[in-house]
């Protein structure tokens, strides 16, 4: 198939692989460049897809690209995002979608004038699992929702360049970068934004507030609980635990339920079968650029990436003053 | 004291459990079931029968039977403390059902009474007789796990309801309140019990959506904890009739150096029957027994033994129950700990 899909790809780190894995099982689309100012990361990925290493989103957006995704580090979200916008260029921007609110906005609003369309990479919502529970919860299975949580647990990352994930300034810490994840999610499921959140947190080796429980009332009267944590053991592993009950029914599933199988091995070692792999990206990434081929609306708008991103900056507050925070009900997202 | 501790049952309402605990001191040859004490006589006599043994309408004649030496209280919440104030009067040892009380006042009147008479008095946590429960205590008491950082639990189940349930649990007046208050005491209980840390700070969000029964059904609680750590608990009365378990108890646990996970659901067979669904049927250990004979095993020692919980901890949680019905009717963070006159 002739590619009829150019697309690039800003930064060249553990996340940008997983979008080129995404671009690269599409036909139709090439991947013509990767961006990084580290070069020899830019390199090995752009080898991997048959892509050109570039060491800026100036120097890619030259190249005649439909699309980019935006892997960056947080911070830089919003200027690269509006660069590739200008150049008419849709976006697929990484979750969260910014570190403050003035810089979703920007966002927000370039996208809204824009004549190309831009997604948040909120990935949970094309897991498999995820999103059959949320195929469940849309069909009515369980009714009327009234009660979810979320657990997403781990170690402190350490893949990212020079640390920048595990510095709080630049990333927010686990309430702004993982649970942002169940933030969205969450409100996904419900239909609905939190009205009120309430945020108690453990300072740990992995910094500040690297460990949280969230509690969130909905808009609609419904209660959310949300775990987060970089303070895990590296042997934990990624754990996600999901309940979700309604009026007519309830379900629930974990990461470790859902391991198919396990190698073990005479050095003792255990590797479990992960049955979710790269769906969610490969789902994610699909779904972006089936957006633009039929020119139909992104499934994660920058609305949606705006008002998880609220959520996780309220339970900072919480945290900062020690009790609950009212959020103001905005538009629906 | 004969060799045979002599057991009487002082209120049948919380029915079930009443149930269970008279059954396991009959069973037990370390304890006789000497007698059963309702003010409905229909449910005393059904109860005392079941067990072989007689039924009184009159408190006082129930109490002053011989071969009586310790009392287990199993009334509406809040008759709890009239019962074990009549029975510490007679130098009678209790057990008493969880929460210990309605009100912080009738729970620290029922330690105060205990003790001035002399009679132990233990609070019904069952759940610390998980023999995992006790596994935990010990891997962070070994400092298995480091410093504790944070812990999510929960006690969820099918909302108790008539027939199977009397009424008055979910009558606020009787019980104190709903979901919130029956269940949310065994977690704090056992997340106190595992760290041996106490709640400061309390946050829940509180509502009735589920069963239309009047009172609470759905909770959650934020908690924080002396030293630092953080918690979140959920007692909710959220599990569907036809789901495969009725009630569940789990703890996640995360420290400085480790983590720790329970869950009492996997202790279970998964039993088909044809039209009915798949159910878990459990095959741990029988945790009412194992509390009733730790119960008996404290007053025959004169102390209380590990893991009992006496009434300090059954007021303990309490206080955090009743601070997150505070919370929820206040939209505040409630601080705990600093007039507790106990």
């Amino acid at each position: 198939m002739v590619s009829d899909l150019r697309v690039g790809i800003v930064g060249a780190g553990y996340i940008a692989g997983a979008h080129a894995g995404g671009y690269a099982a599409l036909p139709g689309v090439e991947i013509v460049a990767i961006a990084d100012p580290v070069e020899a990361k830019a390199t090995a990925l752009a080898a991997r897809v048959g892509a050109r290493p570039v060491t800026s989103l100036a120097e890619l957006l030259t190249l005649d690209v439909d699309a980019v995704s935006v892997c960056t580090p947080t911070p830089t979200h919003s200027s690269l995002v509006l660069e590739a916008l200008a150049a008419g260029c849709h976006v697929l921007c990484e979750k969260p979608i910014a570190l403050t609110l003035a810089e979703a906005d920007r966002i927000v609003a370039a996208a809204d004038a824009a004549s190309t369309q831009v997604m948040i990479g909120h990935v949970s919502r094309f897991e498999p699992d995820h999103r059959r529970a949320q195929e469940l919860v849309a069909a009515g299975r369980l009714g009327q929702l009234h009660m979810s949580s979320q657990s997403i647990t781990s170690s402190a990352p350490g893949w990212s360049e020079r640390g920048w994930l595990t510095d709080p300034q630049l990333s927010g810490g686990p309430i702004v970068d993982l649970a942002v994840h169940s933030f969205d999610y969450l409100a996904w499921l419900h239909r609905s934004e939190p009205v009120r959140v309430s945020a108690f947190a453990s300072d740990t080796a992995a910094g500040p507030s690297t460990y949280a429980v969230v509690t969130l009332r909905f808009a609609d009267g419904a209660i959310g609980t949300v775990e987060t944590s970089w303070a895990h053991p590296p042997a934990h592993g990624l754990q996600v635990v999901t309940e979700v009950a309604g009026s007519a029914g309830r379900l629930d599933w974990t990461y470790s339920g859902v391991s198919l199988g396990s190698l073990v091995t005479s050095d003792g070692a255990v590797t479990h079968l992960d049955p979710l792999g790269s769906r969610g990206f490969r789902a994610e990434i699909a779904a972006f650029v089936a957006a633009i081929r039929d020119n139909t609306a992104v499934p994660v708008p920058p609305a949606a990436g705006r008002a998880a991103l609220r959520t996780a900056l309220a339970a900072l507050e919480s945290v900062r003053l020690g009790c609950p925070i009212d959020l103001v009900q905005e538009r629906a997202a | 004291m004969s060799e045979v501790l002599g057991v009487a049952l002082l209120g049948a309402a919380h029915t079930p459990h009443a149930m269970s605990y008279a059954r396991c001191f009959a069973n037990d040859p370390a304890t006789t079931l000497v007698g059963v004490y309702d003010s409905d006589a229909e449910l005393g006599a059904r109860v005392a029968e079941r067990f072989g043994t007689t039924h009184h309408t009159d408190l006082g004649e129930l109490l002053d039977r011989d071969g009586l030496d310790a009392v287990v209280v199993c009334s509406a919440t809040a008759e709890h403390r009239a019962l074990v104030e009549a029975a510490a009067g007679r130098g009678l040892h209790v057990l008493c059902e969880k929460p210990i009380a309605t009100t912080v006042e009738d729970a620290v009147a029922m330690i105060d009474t205990c003790e001035r008479h002399g009679v132990q008095l233990h609070v019904a946590f069952v759940c610390r007789f998980y023999p995992v429960v006790a596994r935990v205590r010990d891997l962070i008491e070994s400092g298995a796990i480091g410093d504790v950082i944070g812990m999510v639990g929960g006690n969820r189940g099918r909302p108790p309801l008539p027939p199977q349930y009397p009424s008055w649990i979910t009558d606020t007046a009787l019980a104190g309140g709903g979901s919130l208050i029956d269940h949310s005491v065994h977690v704090v209980d056992a997340m106190r019990h595992v760290t041996g840390r106490e709640v400061t700070r309390v946050h829940a969000e509180v509502d009735d959506r589920f069963w239309q029964s009047g009172v609470d059904d759905m909770a959650a609680l934020t908690i924080e904890f002396g030293g630092g750590a953080v918690a979140s608990v959920d007692p909710s009365w959220s599990v569907p009739a036809g789901h495969p378990w009725s009630y569940d108890f789990f703890l996640r646990v995360v420290g400085t150096a480790g983590a720790i996970s329970i869950d009492d659901t996997p202790e279970a067979l998964r039993v088909s029957i044809a039209g009915e669904g798949m159910r878990l049927v459990p095959f741990g250990v029988d945790i009412d027994a194992e509390m009733c004979a730790a119960f008996a095993a404290s007053i025959t020692a004169g102390e209380l033994q590990r893991p009992c919980a006496d009434g300090v901890d059954g007021l303990r949680a309490l206080e955090v129950a009743l601070a997150g019905y505070e919370s929820a009717a206040t939209g505040t963070t409630v601080a705990l700990g600093a007039d507790r006159s106990r």
